[in-house]
């Protein structure tokens, strides 16, 4: 079975004003499907930037990332949007919902651009919202949940579709510990269950739920180590 | 994603902004309600044209004196230059022509019972209500016999009537035109007013006006109809040369008569018409392309407003096209309630002009919605590009 995720020789350059940067300088990796793995680095080691390739919402300047069996360099921007929605959830650090619809629409967003019925979309809303905890908050609106609960509506969001890939860009970032240790706990629960889980942090605690650490430096990967924690 | 959703997520954002969306409504409708307008108005006085050429046919010149010329100015002096035989002359020796009337026509009092009307009395012959196509509506006109009796018989218009009688019995009664008695044995239909009031006239054999009311033996004017239409030229060549022979001018003298067209002054009143509808059409069209504006405008500030919406969107899955038809759609719903108040407008403008006639026209109601959802979506077009163009990251990034 060919790897899920599979990155040769991957490089991006940023052209701004008259300064370029290269952001990712040669990235080999390979991940399996249901791994877990964090990306760690210090800011600017363009842990964004792979992350963002990683989610088809960014194109490799050079090198191929194949997901699944497809090369991203072939395909288009629907295609591409389709895979967003089709394979890849999302976990943002600033959770990313829309603030004027309730848990359940920002839920059923995803399946909406997939054509399904609102029934449906409903339906399988309903059920995510469920498997996160957050069963009776359906009609609330961003607002009128805490951030933990936003977080869990995120994640929610993000399983709706059952994508290859969950990527969860600092899931934590802006969570006090308490919450942010009943979120990683959803997100084991996740992996546990099968979903292949990549998560971007730059706390090593948070980095240590996971069995893969890959530390980024330069661009390049420093170290990619199996924990042997749990 | 289907269209009914569409709206409905259009429906969502706008509500998200209500007085700022009923405030971009109001531009739009107050432009299609000013294009209404100038529908109603358009219809309405081309219908009363149209009325009156029926009526009038456009076959029929008037011949009046020509000005008097007293060192290079025009003064009001009456010329009394154009006689019977002038009229006579006209229809015997010219082939284009196949009527005359002469008329003399003056104003003075007209009074029934303690009722007084001041307005015009015009002395013609019996001819004059095939070539005018006015014809009685209550009595007759006079004849021939009653013509060359001079007698005392009078046709009122409809203004006389309703001032004198107050649109009681007249027929058969007795009216005073200048203190003389005469008999009323006709009543004209309104016409309705366009320059001068044709309906407040008193129609008298030319006989009577001229020998017991006015004792003048000159006209005032000749109505000549022609063969046809397309006789124009040879008619008017054929006038001239009569009219220039029996009042002995030499070849240098200018004309002392004027011909016109009798259709002459609807033509003019057409056309000041359609000026006054193309400035208003002009005014129309400009409150509607700021209307535009406006909503290209809004749907600007709001695809700014929303780049993290636009974003997440993207991110999730949204196709550029999702994007470009959410913010069409929300456009296209602006320009189309705006449609909505403004044809409310301009039912409610109509409604002036209902008695009158007026009526909008279902067409243009419909054209209305067209063209309002139409200037929604054109105003729509570049910020919903612009929307759906947005670097994802970017977007995402965005505060």
């Amino acid at each position: 079975m060919p790897p899920l995720i599979q990155m040769q020789n991957v490089g991006k350059t940023y052209q701004t004003g008259e300064v370029k940067v290269e952001a990712l300088a040669g990235i080999d990796l390979e991940i399996q499907k249901n791994e877990y793995v964090a990306i760690m680095g210090p800011s600017g080691s363009g842990k964004s930037t792979l992350m963002n390739i990683l989610g088809c919402l960014d194109m490799p300047s050079t090198g191929r990332y194949f997901l699944g069996n497809e090369d991203i360099r072939d395909l288009s921007d629907n295609q591409l949007s389709e895979i967003r929605s089709r394979k890849i959830g999302f976990v943002f650090q600033a959770f990313n919902l829309l603030p004027r619809v309730s848990a359940l629409q920002n839920i059923a967003l995803p399946l909406l651009y997939l054509g399904f019925s609102p029934k449906v979309r409903e339906g399988m809303a309903a059920e995510a919202l469920e498997h996160v905890g957050l069963g009776d908050r359906k009609q609330h609106k961003p607002n009128e949940l805490s951030g933990g609960q936003r977080q869990r509506v995120a994640i929610a969001r993000a399983l709706v579709t059952r994508p290859d890939l969950i990527l969860a860009d600092e899931p934590t970032g802006n969570l006090d510990s308490k919450t942010g240790e009943e979120i990683m706990a959803l997100i084991r629960d996740l992996h546990t269950q099968g979903n292949t889980v990549i998560m971007v942090t730059h706390e090593s605690y948070i980095a240590a739920h996971a069995a893969r650490i890959i530390r980024l430096k330069d661009g390049k990967i420093e170290s990619d180590l199996y924990s042997n924690a749990r | 994603m289907s269209f009914s959703e569409n709206i409905r997520l259009a429906f969502q954002s706008l509500r998200a902004n209500p007085l700022r969306s009923i405030l971009i409504l109001v531009g739009m409708a107050v432009g299609i309600a000013a294009v209404l307008h100038v529908v109603v108005l358009g219809e309405l006085t081309q219908k009363k044209i149209n009325d009156r050429l029926q009526k009038m046919g456009s076959n029929v010149l008037r011949i009046r004196p020509g000005f008097s010329w007293r060192h290079g100015m025009r003064t009001g002096e009456k010329r009394v230059n154009l006689t019977w035989e002038d009229s006579d002359e006209i229809v015997s020796q010219s082939e284009a022509i196949i009527q005359t009337v002469p008329i003399y026509s003056g104003s003075g009092d007209v009074s029934f019972q303690d009722k007084n009307w001041s307005t015009q009395i015009t002395g013609v012959t019996p001819a004059y209500q095939n070539v005018n196509n006015d014809y009685p509506a209550q009595g007759r006109f006079f004849n021939m016999q009653e013509l060359s009796e001079r007698a005392r018989v009078a046709i009122v218009g409809a203004t006389v009537y309703e001032k004198l009688f107050e649109n009681k019995l007249a027929l058969g009664k007795t009216i005073f035109i200048k203190s003389k008695p005469f008999l009323i044995i006709g009543i004209l239909e309104a016409k309705g007013e366009s320059w001068s009031n044709p309906d407040d006239q008193v129609f008298v054999p030319i006989t009577t006006a001229q020998e017991r009311i006015f004792g003048v033996d000159h006209l005032s004017s000749i109505l000549a109809q022609m063969r046809s239409e397309t006789d124009y030229d040879e008619a008017l060549f054929d006038i001239e040369s009569i009219l220039r022979r029996n009042h002995r001018l030499s070849k240098e003298a200018k004309n002392d008569f004027r011909v016109r067209r009798q259709d002459f002054f609807l033509a003019t009143i057409q056309a000041t018409n359609q000026e006054l509808a193309r400035f208003i059409t002009v005014i129309a069209l400009v409150s509607l392309l700021v209307g535009g504006i406006g909503i290209a405008n809004v749907m600007l500030i709001s695809v700014t407003e929303r780049i993290r919406e636009i974003g997440i969107r993207r991110a999730i899955g949204a196709r550029k096209f999702h994007i470009l038809f959410q913010f069409l759609t929300e456009s296209m719903m602006l320009g189309f309630f705006g449609g909505i108040l403004g044809v409310g407008g301009g039912i409610v403008f109509n409604h002036f002009y209902i008695d009158a006639g007026g009526i909008l026209p279902w067409s243009w109601i419909y054209y209305s919605f067209g063209i309002c959802a139409g200037i929604g979506i054109f105003a729509g077009i570049y910020p919903a590009f612009r929307a759906a163009n947005m670097n994802v990251i970017d977007a995402l990034r965005h505060e």
